[in-house]
């Protein structure tokens, strides 16, 4: 390369020509990113404190939800636990417990795969005014509704401490002095 | 005819980062082999709860790298300080990619755990979410032509906003306690123990040496491209030129 060509190569080019509309449109794209995050993240702390209904709290806005589809938490009943098929469709019907006040379940679905009693659940769903119709199933709370759910999420806790089975989560459990007596 | 080159390093490598990079490689692979074959099972979530030693680190050192951008940002707009900026914009460029980690690993740990990869209504999941979209704002606004020291100050202000969002974060599953699917706290709870624990913690010393070596790295860089940019930039056109020159043109 000749010392002429590097001249070349290093001269000034010429002004390109303006491109005012990006230069204005980058920003404010970046700045409508900007806050359209921060409203989302004041909306979402807004709504955070609704994000699910404990079953307790579900229960008495029975009437003001009516078929609305919410997420209700609480934890599953592991005596009231019974698995079957509706039309080819695999269901677990169980019972929940907040706040000693439970609710009856219908899920229809796969089960998650971490689902065993006493290790809340998250479902989304409405209420049902019906009684249950799976084979076996006898409602903890047998109150004429259920929760229909078409979607389960397991609340695990943040326990990572090994040999804590079942039954010495259950002694640990607020619930346990009602679970006791509902099972009995 | 031309002035000297200046000196520029041929790396940013020295003795304390190559000794740092070693902790580094030395310390992943200890991890690996605590990780998976040293620590046990989780009674309820079996082996998926291996994702915790690298999925808590991560999001500390989100916090870390973050709040070391904030500080940055303070320091820039109180003392006009260019070490100060180039620390905010290098910790911010290294937070994100541990922001990245964290939602990715925790979206791989929360499909056999909690049944879902995502979960829009949780605030600890959507407000780290938040803050993912803030860091890559940050660094952006960082990107934008137009003048050096405007775009410091814009990006700075990003920054602390995007800092206000930690303590959120890290509090929200205290505050929602009865309404988020994410778990409390194990680490303050006490509710980590043995290899489990050391697993983590070890995990955490990893990513904070790994922090600090690509932070010095980072910074190094940015100070050199700032030299250069700033006034040295006719030498090195300079120098270019007699190279070219004494070499016959064979660039």
């Amino acid at each position: 390369m000749s010392d002429t060509v590097a001249d070349d190569s290093l001269a000034p080019h010429e002004p390109r020509p303006a491109r005012t509309r990006r230069r204005k449109a980058v920003p404010a794209l970046i700045a409508l990113v900007m806050v359209g995050a921060v409203v989302g993240l004041v909306w979402n702390l807004a709504s955070g404190s609704l994000f699910f209904y404990n079953a307790d709290e579900a229960v008495e806005r029975r009437d003001e939800l009516g078929d609305e589809r919410f997420t209700l938490q609480g934890l599953p009943i592991g005596c009231s636990i019974v698995e079957g098929f509706q039309d080819d469709l695999p269901i677990v019907a169980f019972s929940i417990m907040h706040g000693g006040v439970s609710a009856d379940i219908v899920h229809f679905g796969d089960p998650a795969e971490l689902f065993e009693p006493d290790v809340p659940v998250v479902l989304d769903g409405a209420w049902v005014q019906s009684d249950p119709d799976v084979d076996g199933f006898d409602g903890l709370a047998d109150d004429g509704w259920y929760f229909a759910s078409d979607r389960m999420r397991v609340k695990h806790d943040n326990d990572y401490i090994n040999d804590d089975g079942y039954e010495d989560r259950l002694a640990e459990s607020a619930e346990q002095a009602v679970v006791a007596e509902a099972c009995a | 005819m031309t002035n000297p080159p200046i000196d520029l390093p041929a790396h940013t490598g020295s003795r304390t980062t190559r000794l740092l990079g070693a902790a580094v490689l030395v310390g992943v692979v200890t991890m690996v082999l605590l990780g998976f074959f040293v620590a046990p099972e989780d009674d309820l979530m079996a082996d998926s709860v291996r994702m915790i030693f690298v999925h808590v680190p991560s999001a500390i050192l989100t916090y870390v790298a973050l709040s070391v951008t904030a500080v940055g940002s303070v320091m820039w707009l109180w003392k006009r300080s260019v070490w100060w900026d180039i620390v905010a914009h290098s910790s911010a460029e290294i937070g994100v990619i541990f922001c990245g980690l964290t939602l990715i690993t925790g979206s791989i740990w929360g499909r056999p755990t909690w049944n879902t990869y995502w979960e829009w209504g949780d605030v600890r999941l959507v407000t780290t979410l938040i803050l993912f979209v803030l860091m890559v704002g940050y660094l952006a606004v960082r990107s934008m032509d137009g003048d050096e020291s405007a775009v410091a100050t814009r990006a700075s202000v990003v920054g602390i906003i995007a800092a206000v969002n930690i303590p959120i974060i890290n509090r929200s599953v205290e505050w929602w306690a009865e309404r988020t699917l994410h778990q409390q706290s194990s680490i303050t709870d006490g509710k980590l123990e043995d290899w489990t624990l050391f697993t983590m913690f070890l995990g955490i010393v990893v990513w904070g040496v790994f922090y600090t070596w690509a932070m010095t790295h980072r910074f190094r860089i940015a100070w050199l491209e700032r030299e250069l940019r700033d006034g040295d930039l006719d030498e090195a056109i300079a120098a270019r030129r007699a190279e070219a020159a004494t070499s016959g043109g064979a660039s």
